[in-house]
């Protein structure tokens, strides 16, 4: 019977989340919707997963629906890199909680993200069964995260006609409490008292532990509260965190920080810090059960002259005293799980929980997967929760299951676990999946419970594929067939190949950066030289003003040549002494007209020597305008060229 | 008797000398040694005693060093022994030696299929980069340099090389700045290629080898929260490095911490040297 649809005033989810990155900003946004399970009891939780991909979500409002509310809602931001660009998707998570049997559905409605994009929801129907009492195999647990354990089991349980009754009764420890407000005055809770110091009042500083119960099997997970107290007029900074003391519990990591409040206990204002986790025993027994922290506290403040000008703010100094604190001692009780009734398929779960499973797609050909899905939800140690038991099927191919783990609480004992495990059809028709199963121990029945998970079945379409040969041999692999008549492995190769002896790349070794670096270095070096050289060289020794020198000089030489030819001695006198002067010029960095015989001999008289006779003749031809006839030119030009004109020493 | 010592004559004996002892020196390993091992191998396989064949393939492995058919072989045998850790494992070792040959990425992909494992093929580009020989751009690299180190030199010296090579001056230095410019963006762009390609590599991957699978941890401890089991056979990213666990990043981009010896690096020894992040 489909029930009329009212709206009712439950609270809205809101939720702002503004998850962009590069290309969510210029891709259009897509919508994904789930809700999980189809069909639950009364007061059974239903998860409805939103997954935005490619946007980001401003305001989501679930349309209300009478009958159903809203217990919180949980978000998950996810990131991923394809080719490059980083994709991110968000999810939100709204838990619902059926509060009257019957079907529902929640209406379609849109979201409008911040980018612009609207998005579509379509229509989500599930059914609530009334039995509210029997565990419904396909429920899932609450998605919101809370730090509240769960509370304490039963003093008293009932007898279970299911399992055997093993657990003692209850002590009587309460249950852990979540953090109070600041004004809570019952901070140490009912029945545990606090240390004292000699004059009766409350001590300064004090551990209480609060294990959500003191009767526990082997590998069971108990919450615990863990509550460091100190007073404020001593309080100081610490550096650690509680532990737990000896060596027979194992403790959940810390997940969170301690979450901070002030009490008031006996009219004192104390700080409290506050953590929840979760503590097993990997072995029966009775322990105790006590934790220690390394505690700073201010035994006083040295120095303090109020009558100075500010008010002694500046000397004043904290007296830290240190010590390790411990807590109130337990004795925990705690019991090996019982071996009778334990099912086949039992891995050490220990708590309530609910099991869900799924397959898609209903309908495939031979050889093709199909994805099975569990959801495991509830209370209990899920560490040692695994995927749910599927028999050995000769229809079916099974694979090894992935999983993943979403915690709900802080101390992690709340959880959602779900497994993905792809099977694949061998024959064709309409084929039931094996049936899964799943077992725990309930410490609150204290019984196993065996849960079955209904699994539709596949229509399979299709034959079944040749078994090919899979070696050069001729053996034959039965995981061949799944594959296709392709899907043979290659044969072997029966060449060696080109050895070597690492397979580390070239690039993580040393040498392969120095010989690159040295290389890198050389032109910079040569450059560096250069530019020195460049730096260093005088300016009449430029390479512009030599090479202009060296082809005056050259032009020089080939005058006296030319003269030497026509016999024409003013010219090749003229053009000898020019010659020698731009030869001699820089060398005292001096003009070549500048430079005389006189000149010559006052710097350096025997090259003044070998000159004069050449400047002496070169004097009577030019002034005279003639030579003898006995001046043989020709001799001249050689002892010039040879003996004068030859690359002088700087 | 005129002799006299040529010191050009000299060193070119010695490089003849080297260059004929390397290719000669192939020929003076064991001539029945490696062959014949490798001829067991094969028997073993053919005759179905897969786990024999994966012993003797890896003895051959550990005594004279990897190559992808060896790798290759490897894991076939693995395969068909029914281990898919060390099987796929040895897959992307020989991919890793030879990223381009499709007959390695076949066996690859149909094994991580037969384990339930998404395909991993490498695209077009991840195998053009994969592909580089980094002795052979190592020795680009160094003649670039070279030359653009003569090629500053040189323009120091240009006077007296073209008077002693006959060649003219300026044509002598239009060919050194040829080099100069042309050689210096070159080897920006061939640096900027080689860190780009040395940055996409340097992931330090890991073949999970513990057997169905292995467990995900919240923290390096083993009392932590398991977060989740990673099948066998799955290839993730090792992010660094706890006492005897390794924090990994699955291909769902999940983090958490699994023990070393449930994992195997692809290039063997590369979890010993601490990852940077």
């Amino acid at each position: 019977m489909k029930m009329p649809l009212r709206l009712t005033s439950a609270s809205p989810v809101l939720a702002f989340l503004f998850a962009l990155t590069t290309t969510s900003c210029y891709a259009a946004a897509t919508l994904t919707q789930q809700i999980n399970p189809k069909e639950v009891n009364v007061g059974d939780p239903v998860m409805v997963t939103l997954t935005i991909q490619g946007g980001s979500i401003g305001n989501i409002q679930l349309p209300q629906v009478d009958g159903l509310e809203v217990e919180g809602t949980n978000f998950q931001i996810q990131s991923e890199d394809i080719n490059g660009s980083i994709s991110t998707s968000v999810s939100v998570n709204v838990s619902l909680i059926p509060t009257r049997p019957g079907n529902f559905t929640i209406p379609a409605f849109d979201i409008h993200t911040p980018e612009g994009d609207v998005l579509h929801v379509k229509a989500m129907k599930f059914h609530v069964l009334g039995n509210a009492n029997v565990p419904s195999p396909n429920a899932v647990a609450p998605a919101v995260p809370s730090p509240v354990p769960s509370p304490a089991p039963s003093a008293n349980p009932s007898f279970n006609p299911n399992g055997p009754v093993v657990m003692p009764p209850n002590n009587g420890v309460p249950a852990p409490a979540a953090p109070d407000n600041a004004n809570s005055t019952g901070a140490a809770g009912p029945g545990i008292s606090a240390p004292r110091d000699k004059d009766g009042a409350l001590a300064k500083v004090f551990i209480i532990i609060t294990p959500q119960t003191t009767e526990a099997y082997v590998g069971q997970s108990i919450p615990m509260q863990i509550d460091f107290f100190i007073r404020m007029d001593v309080a100081a900074q610490q550096d650690s965190l509680p532990t737990i003391k000896g060596s027979d519990f194992l403790m959940n990591d810390y997940t969170h920080r301690g979450h901070e409040s002030e009490v008031s206990l006996e009219g004192q204002e104390y700080e409290r810090e506050t953590w929840l986790t979760a503590i097993s025993a990997p072995k029966s027994g009775d322990f105790p059960l006590s934790m220690e922290r390394d505690t700073y506290w201010n035994k006083s403040i040295a120095g303090p002259d109020l009558n100075s000008f500010f008010g002694g703010f500046f000397n004043r100094h904290a007296d830290l005293a240190h010590e390790s604190i411990s807590s109130n001692q337990l004795t925990m009780h705690v019991h090996a799980l019982p071996t009778e009734g334990q099912p086949a398929h039992f891995t050490g779960a220990i708590g309530q929980f609910n099991v869900a499973g799924d397959a898609q797609p209903v309908s495939v050909a031979v050889g093709e997967p199909v994805a099975l899905r569990f959801t495991v939800s509830g209370n209990g140690n899920f560490d040692y929760v695994r995927c749910p038991a599927l028999p050995d099927d000769p229809a079916w191919k099974t694979y090894v299951p992935s999983s993943r783990t979403d915690y709900m609480d802080e101390s992690h004992t709340r959880a959602i676990k779900t497994f993905e495990q792809a099977v694949i059809p061998k024959n064709n028709g309409n084929v039931p999946l094996p049936a899964a199963s799943f077992s725990y121990f309930d410490p609150d029945a204290k019984h196993y419970v065996t849960v079955p998970i209904a699994l539709p079945a596949i229509t399979v379409t299709g034959s079944a594929a040749p078994i090919a040969p899979a070696s050069p041999g001729g053996e034959t692999d039965s995981t061949m067939a799944s594959a296709g008549p392709k899907a043979e492995f290659l044969p072997n190769r029966l060449e060696i190949g080109s050895l070597q002896t690492s397979l580390a790349p070239v690039y993580r070794r040393p040498w392969f950066w120095a010989v690159q670096g040295g290389l890198v270095l050389l032109p910079l070096l040569a450059a560096l030289f250069l530019f020195l050289r460049s730096r260093f060289t005088t300016p009449d020794d430029s390479r512009g003003e030599r090479a202009r020198r060296r082809r005056s000089l050259q032009q020089e030489e080939d005058a006296m040549a030319e003269s030497v030819r026509r016999g024409d001695a003013v010219a090749f006198f003229v053009a000898a002494r020019h010659a020698v002067q731009l030869q001699l010029g820089p060398r005292w960095n001096l003009t070549p007209e500048a430079l005389t015989l006189a000149e010559i001999r006052g710097r350096d008289p025997e090259l003044a020597g070998m000159l004069e006779p050449l400047f002496t003749q070169a004097d009577e031809v030019i002034y005279s305008g003639r030579a003898g006839a006995s001046l043989d030119l020709a001799d001249w030009e050689r002892r010039v060229r040879t003996e004068l004109l030859q690359p002088q020493p700087a | 008797m005129n002799v006299f010592f040529n010191p050009m004559r000299f060193l070119l004996d010695v490089f003849l000398l080297l260059t004929f002892s390397f290719f000669l020196f192939p020929s003076l390993l064991p001539a029945d040694g490696i062959d014949s091992q490798l001829d067991d191998a094969n028997r073993a396989y053919t005759d179905g005693s897969y786990d024999k064949s994966a012993e003797l393939l890896q003895q051959i492995i550990d005594a004279r060093g990897y190559s992808a058919p060896l790798c290759f072989d490897l894991a076939n045998a693995e395969e068909k022994a029914g281990h898919p850790g060390p099987a796929i494992l040895n897959y992307e070792r020989a991919r890793y030696l030879a990223p381009a040959d499709p007959g390695i990425d076949h066996n690859l992909q149909l094994a991580r299929k037969q384990a339930g494992l998404e395909p991993n093929s490498y695209r077009w580009w991840e195998i053009v980069l994969l592909s580089i020989d980094w002795t052979v751009w190592l020795g680009i690299m160094a003649g670039l340099l070279l030359l653009i180190f003569l090629a500053v030199i040189g323009t120091a010296w240009s006077p007296a090389l073209a008077a002693a090579s006959k060649i003219p001056s300026r044509l002598l230095k239009t060919i050194f700045r040829a080099i100069f410019f042309a050689g210096i963006p070159l080897c920006l762009l061939m640096g900027y290629i080689e860190l780009a390609t040395i940055g996409f590599n340097h992931r330090i991957e890991g073949v999970i080898v513990a057997p169905k699978a292995a467990i995900l941890r919240l923290s390096p401890f083993d009392s932590a929260d398991s977060i989740g089991t990673i099948p066998e056979g799955e290839l993730v990213t090792v992010e660094d490095r706890h006492n005897d666990y390794l924090r990994i990043e699955a291909r769902d981009h999940h983090f958490g911490w699994i023990q070393e010896k449930d994992i195997a690096p692809v290039i063997a020894g590369s979890f010993d040297v601490k990852p940077s992040n």
